[in-house]
């Protein structure tokens, strides 16, 4: 009868959130995308041939796609995230810095002086243009190349030595002391306004900016076409923003749902750069697939959110 | 018989001074916020205390203290319908004041610097062609209005020489939903209106058409402004500048790293009189950014869904969305309380 009576609390008791899970997972793929950093900086030691550095940089984009959509806590701090992955760059901004670097004084291009560079020329962007060059550059790259693999595996390593402490402040929301986050609640809120905010930045950004609208489609303007990686980073993103939402709490059927339909459209597409946005068939089929990134959205509002006790901002969502 | 007007003049006869801000607690600043379903205006401390709260018929968004007697006047979002004005002693709605036909209110409002009259920013619905309202604040009979000199004025500040200050922010809105319909051709401005509503002096900012001018503190010489970013979120641009009526704005952009921390919008804007220092707030990116009175870059703090934001005295204190409100501190945010209401945009200083 006690056992019954347990089990059915048990059953009766909403899933709780899974914090200290969730965080911990964040922590094992920033450790990943830091050990696929240094391995490409290693790499980049022994060699400047783009075509032996490439599996190297592919590996270490793979592993940041895993955290791209975090925005919180370490990676925020001295504009790493964008300085990891500095796009959309419609005014060219990293080539030019990059040109700057190229040909000026190489102690530009110490440690040091080349964290201070800016956040546009550097990280896996500015990799991309070195490794894949649409035209000769100005002089030898090598040097170049090696200062941002270094750079990069330098931010890597510092956002995964950071992200444990950072994260035992969302863990400790509410709790006497954490002036960060006043109550249990904000903790949570907070990796769920990371899980929204990405799935938004999927939607309008890496698939909304090529797609443009339907007389003027932009796919000039999709991510990392050079390396030709636009539409799996869309296909790693769905699956990182998935298991982040699973994460956060793993019986959400229609999120769920939601994801892999957009997963199953990715893998439908068979266009690495997106170019086929350029034709009225293969604009359409991009658009349903934005349609289905924000289904995503709404699902993880409407299904996630109140199994969490959260929402969206109440300024945020409607400023003026 | 007791009438009002008896009253009142038995209270002058008598001697009995007019009542203050003391009054009503001495509140310091004044919040719109909801709480459930409801809306309030709050009169807050310094400390973070409410003092009191008074409800609101709909969403709240600023609102215009009196310089000394215990009145606010809290202003309905925009495309508002309503002004209440407030009796912060006891609560009392003690006139509403609704636009003419084919206006609406635009959320905010100021005192003339002898505390007779009212400006009211508004639009014509229809055009959103900027007009200020003004109302006698005896009796807050409407007794005129001015042409902001652009479309859509937002916020508007009083300078020491009883000149106004108006943030014309270019959008044309459809009177009914908000909808923006003039992005590509938008062309805000701030316009210097004299006590009589002449055009003083008049900027834009041509290499940024796109940048809605919206809110607004005064500085020593003028005003800071701050801005809502409508074109390419990839553009980084500055969202605070500064003006002093005569000469050319200055822009105030953040550092390469912190370029999009805002997300292209700034929500509230405050000034310190004792430092010069300047706060502005994104509730979209979850910052608040402290620059130096010549607008350099001080420090850039995370709060998620912060926007209120006004001088103390002695620094700044800004509220969230989730209820807390802050004291802006050299180093950082320090929370002062937490609330069960939800704070709107703007904290008002009193």
């Amino acid at each position: 009868m006690l056992r019954t009576l347990a089990l059915t609390l048990i059953l009766a008791t909403p899933a709780q959130a899974d914090v200290p899970g969730t965080l911990s997972q964040i922590g094992q793929d920033y450790a990943g995308f830091a050990a696929a950093a240094t391995t490409l900086a290693d790499a980049a030691a022994q060699t400047c041939d783009a075509a032996a550095l490439q599996p190297a940089f592919n590996a270490a984009f793979d592993a940041w796609m895993a955290v791209a959509h975090l925005r919180l806590g370490p990676v925020e701090q001295d504009g790493r995230a964008l300085a990891i992955a500095f796009w959309p760059d419609p005014k060219a901004l990293g080539a030019k810095a990059q040109r700057w670097l190229l040909t000026g004084d190489p102690a530009m291009l110490e440690p040091e002086t080349f964290a201070q560079q800016s956040v546009a020329a550097r990280g896996l962007m500015g990799l991309e243009r070195l490794l894949y060059p649409a035209e000769a550059p100005p002089a030898d790259p090598c040097p170049l190349i090696r200062a941002t693999a270094d750079n990069l595996a330098r931010m890597a390593a510092e956002v995964a030595r950071d992200w444990p402490a950072f994260a035992q402040v969302i863990a400790t929301a509410g709790q006497p002391g954490n002036s960060v986050y006043l109550t249990e609640a904000e903790g949570k809120q907070a990796l769920f306004t990371q899980l929204a905010t990405g799935i938004e930045a999927l939607a309008e950004g890496r698939i909304g900016r090529p797609l443009g609208t339907f007389d003027k489609p932009r796919p000039e303007r999709a991510e990392a076409r050079a390396s030709s990686r636009s539409l799996r980073n869309i296909g790693l993103s769905v699956a990182a923003l998935r298991d982040m939402a699973l994460a956060l709490d793993a019986n959400i059927p229609i999120t769920t749902a939601a994801f892999d339909r957009a997963a199953r459209l990715v893998a439908a597409l068979d266009d690495p750069k997106l170019a086929g946005i350029a034709e009225p068939q293969g604009w359409l089929k991009v658009e349903i697939l934005q349609q289905s990134v924000r289904a995503a959205r709404d699902a993880v509002v409407a299904e996630l959110a109140p199994a969490l006790g959260v929402g969206l901002g109440f300024n945020a969502q409607d400023g003026d | 018989m007791a009438t009002r007007r008896g009253f009142l003049a038995g209270l002058l006869a008598s001697g009995l001074p007019l009542p203050t801000w003391a009054d009503a607690g001495s509140p310091t600043h004044l919040a719109a916020g909801k709480l459930g379903e409801a809306y309030a205006l709050h009169g807050l401390t310094a400390t973070g205390d409410s003092l009191f709260s008074i409800p609101l018929p709909a969403r709240g968004h600023a609102a215009a203290a009196h310089p000394t007697r215990p009145v606010a006047v809290a202003f309905a979002r925009r495309p508002g319908t309503f002004g209440l004005v407030i009796d912060c002693v006891d609560g009392r709605v003690t006139h509403r004041i609704t636009p003419p036909d084919g206006r609406q209110f635009n959320g905010h409002g100021a005192f003339s610097a002898d505390a007779e009259t009212l400006y009211t920013s508004e639009v014509v619905a229809e055009t959103s062609e900027g007009r200020i309202g003004l109302w006698r604040s005896s009796d807050y009979a409407r007794i005129g209005e001015w042409a902001s000199g652009g479309i859509g004025p937002h916020d508007m500040k009083r300078l020491g020489d009883g000149s106004l200050i108006v943030a014309n922010g270019g959008i044309v809105t459809d009177p009914t939903d908000r909808t923006k319909l003039n992005l590509a051709t938008m062309r805000p401005n701030l316009t210097q209106l004299s006590p009589d509503g002449a055009v003083l002096a008049q900027v834009d900012l041509p290499e940024l058409l796109q940048n809605s001018i919206r809110h607004l503190a005064l500085t020593a010489t003028g005003v800071a402004f701050a801005m809502q970013w409508e074109g390419d979120p990839a553009d980084p641009v500055p969202l605070l500048g500064l003006w002093t009526p005569g000469q050319t704005p200055i822009l105030c952009p953040a550092p390469d790293a912190d370029a999009y921390a805002m997300q292209g919008y700034a929500g509230s804007i405050a000034v310190d009189a004792a430092t010069g220092d300047i706060a502005i707030t994104s509730p979209k990116g979850g910052i608040v950014m402290r620059f130096a009175a010549s607008g350099a870059h001080l420090a850039t703090w995370r709060r998620a869904d912060v926007c209120g934001m006004a001088a103390t005295g002695a620094g700044f204190i800004a509220s969230d969305g989730a209820g807390a409100l802050w004291a802006v501190e050299d180093d950082g945010l320090q929370p002062l309380a937490r609330h069960a209401t939800l704070w709107d945009n703007h904290i008002v200083r009193i």
